[in-house]
């Protein structure tokens, strides 16, 4: 029973990381690959219908850490507490951009984007810096240069994700780049991979008891296909033609 | 203040931000899902209009209640580790299951309704928005399960200075639930009607082109408020029973006794109003012929929204000092080693960002609302994916 939450957990640390990841990516290349207004509309089409159903893997991941490590979610979220705080701040940023970017008038447009540049970006150093925190057990004070230097390489290694996405979303004609958006979204998962096998001896000594894991279990799996289908909907829906334009 | 009271603070502040959202989005997501089948079944454009137009607000209102809510989840966490590691084992299931079952799936369909216009068929884009109803009443259920958890902790047993789950279903059947949620409910339809109702009244006021649309939905706004009311009110008195059993002495301090009475004051207003006043006044349409009334309208739409905030703080400041009734205080669930300056820092940042986008949000909604049926970007036309320069769709 362990075992399996472990499993969800890892598959939605590593899931949110290939999915989510180029959300990220894209968000952070806005200025430097959209050089028109009618440019950076047509980058922010391509990832808007998956930014909801991205983010959430995210908040599920919360979710099963609460659920299923409650005591490793109290000592982990406590001891990074200011990076999970950024981690937070730079997220609301970077939806906040991408909800008002078309909801203000024209003048305000700069104002949005920026915010959505700056807090993917935000997202991407926090979480290098988490992600290296959890390596190094937890230290006392993350906000150093190790913590920076794996901030800095995936934010680099997203900024790739994001721009493989945009490349193969926004051909016309033809369909190419699918290898390579996989590849890319491998990439993107690979540190989280990574982080997951150093931690999960750790993790499956510290789970809930099996009283809770069942419940969990006995509600969660019969709904996972809906989960999944839902996921599947949406890159069956979204992944080809024109681009909507609500963000 | 002592780093436990600003850590309560800012739980507080931000908890009150989220609900603000929280309750427009379960008031106006059945309206908008009625409308949108309606106008599937029927294909009337005013109903297409409709759906677009109280769709676009439901959507900008929904965008702050996102932002706040990631804030609450990883606030146990942060600042209440203690919460965690006595009574994670049990409090964390509902969190748990919220997150997969109500709003993975919530936020994945509602990004489906809102960009599927002109992409997906009618039946599929009309079940979406239906599925975003039911899980956000979903997400309401497990939320309200794990607050009642904490009020009154049922089907748990403390073993090993921990408690651990026993009876799942007891959950569920907790007496300070079974009442609270058709209450949390019956608000959420109370202010989704008033929003619906001075938005309306704004534009009869100002007699707008859009006379018919906007006397239409003022019946709509007026009748959901009154099932609101009426549901929030019973409801409102049946926790008497339960919560005199379970919490003697809940509303005896000052905060808990003066919001709840002010709380009560609102409820009857409300109730009286729409009941013995709105109501009647739907025949021939008087409500929306009688311009004089609409600035007494729009003047109303705050006040279920300030309602359920003195609602919140009966229920939450009334548990004080117990973060687990009973149990666990709230000074013991305080993370271990949290300084001053990490909350002050934090809460900062928070409250700060959160209220500054929490005030630009109203102004979108207002701004939308503003503007009208005419100018709506929810089913705006697409961009094509051939990158020649298009003229600019101006929004």
């Amino acid at each position: 029973m362990e075992i399996f939450w472990l499993l969800t957990f890892a598959v939605l640390l590593a899931g949110y990381f290939a999915l989510e990841g180029f959300d990220i990516g894209l968000g952070v290349l806005l200025p430097v690959l959209g050089r028109s207004p009618a440019a950076r509309d047509r980058l922010v089409g391509a990832m808007a219908p998956f930014v909801l159903a991205n983010e959430v893997w995210l908040v599920a991941l919360a979710g099963v850490l609460f659920g299923a490590f409650p005591v490793l979610e109290g000592r982990a979220l406590s001891r990074l507490y200011p990076l999970v705080v950024a981690l937070l701040l730079a997220w609301i940023v970077r939806d906040a951009g991408l909800w008002f970017r078309r909801r203000a008038g024209a003048s305000w447009r700069p104002v949005w984007e920026g915010a959505l540049t700056v807090g993917s970006a935000g997202l991407a150093l926090a979480w290098g810096a988490i992600l290296m925190a959890v390596v190094r057990g937890l230290p006392a004070s993350p906000f150093d240069l190790p913590g920076l230097a794996a901030g800095a390489a995936l934010l680099a290694l997203l900024a790739w994700h994001g721009r493989t996405f945009a490349a193969w979303r926004l051909q016309d004609g033809p369909r190419r780049g699918g290898r390579a958006l996989l590849l890319s979204a491998c990439a993107a998962a690979v540190p989280a991979a990574v982080v997951m096998v150093i931690v999960a001896g750790h993790m499956l000594a510290n789970a809930a008891p099996d009283q809770t894991l069942t419940v969990l279990s006995v509600m969660v799996v019969p709904v996972a296909p809906i989960l999944v289908g839902a996921q599947v909907w949406v890159w069956r829906t979204f992944s080809k033609g024109a681009l909507p334009t609500f963000f | 203040m002592d780093v436990a009271g600003l850590a309560r603070l800012q739980f507080a502040v931000t908890g009150s931000l989220h609900f603000l959202f929280v309750v427009l989005t379960l008031g106006l997501a059945p309206l908008v899902a009625i409308m949108h089948t309606r106008y599937a079944i029927t294909g009337n454009p005013l109903l297409e209009r409709m759906t677009r137009f109280w769709g676009q607000i439901y959507v900008i209102n929904y965008a702050l209640g996102i932002l706040t809510g990631l804030v609450m989840e990883f606030q146990f966490g942060l600042s209440w580790s203690g919460l965690s590691h006595y009574a994670g084992d049990v409090f964390g299931a509902p969190l748990a299951l919220e997150t997969l079952l109500a709003f993975f799936l919530e936020s994945t369909f509602l990004g489906l309704w809102i960009f599927g216009w002109h992409r997906l068929p009618r039946r599929l884009h009309v079940a979406c928005i239906w599925l975003v109803t039911l899980t956000a009443y979903t997400s309401a259920l497990f939320i309200m399960v794990a607050n009642s958890f904490l009020q009154h902790p049922v089907g748990a047993a403390e073993e090993g200075g921990r408690l651990v789950l026993r009876d799942f279903g007891a959950l569920f059947t907790n007496p300070t639930l079974v009442f609270a949620l058709p209450h949390v409910l019956g608000a959420g339809l109370l202010a989704g009607g008033f929003v619906v109702m001075g938005a309306s009244a704004y534009h009869l006021f100002r007699r707008t082109q859009e006379r018919e649309f906007f006397t239409r939905s003022l019946r709509i706004g007026v009748l959901t408020a009154l099932a609101g009311s009426l549901i929030t009110v019973a409801f409102g008195y049946a926790q008497f029973g339960p919560v005199g059993d379970v919490q003697p002495g809940k509303f005896e301090g000052l905060i808990p006794g003066v919001s709840l009475g002010l709380m009560i004051l609102i409820g009857e207003l409300i109730q009286f109003t729409v009941m013995l006043v709105l109501a009647p006044l739907l025949i021939r349409d008087l409500l929306a012929r009688w311009h004089w009334l609409h600035p007494f309208l729009m003047a109303m739409t705050p006040l279920p929204f300030a309602a359920a905030i003195f609602g919140w703080l009966v229920r939450e400041v009334g548990r004080q000092p117990w973060l687990v009734y009973g149990k666990l205080s709230v000074a013991d669930a305080l993370t271990p080693g949290l300084t001053r300056a990490d909350v002050i820092a934090s809460f900062a940042g928070f409250a700060g960002v959160l209220g500054l986008l929490a005030v630009v949000d109203y102004a979108l909604i207002a701004r939308a609302v503003r503007r009208g049926p005419g100018q709506v970007a929810l089913g705006g036309a697409d961009l094509p994916l051939a990158a020649e320069p298009v003229p600019a769709h101006s929004l």
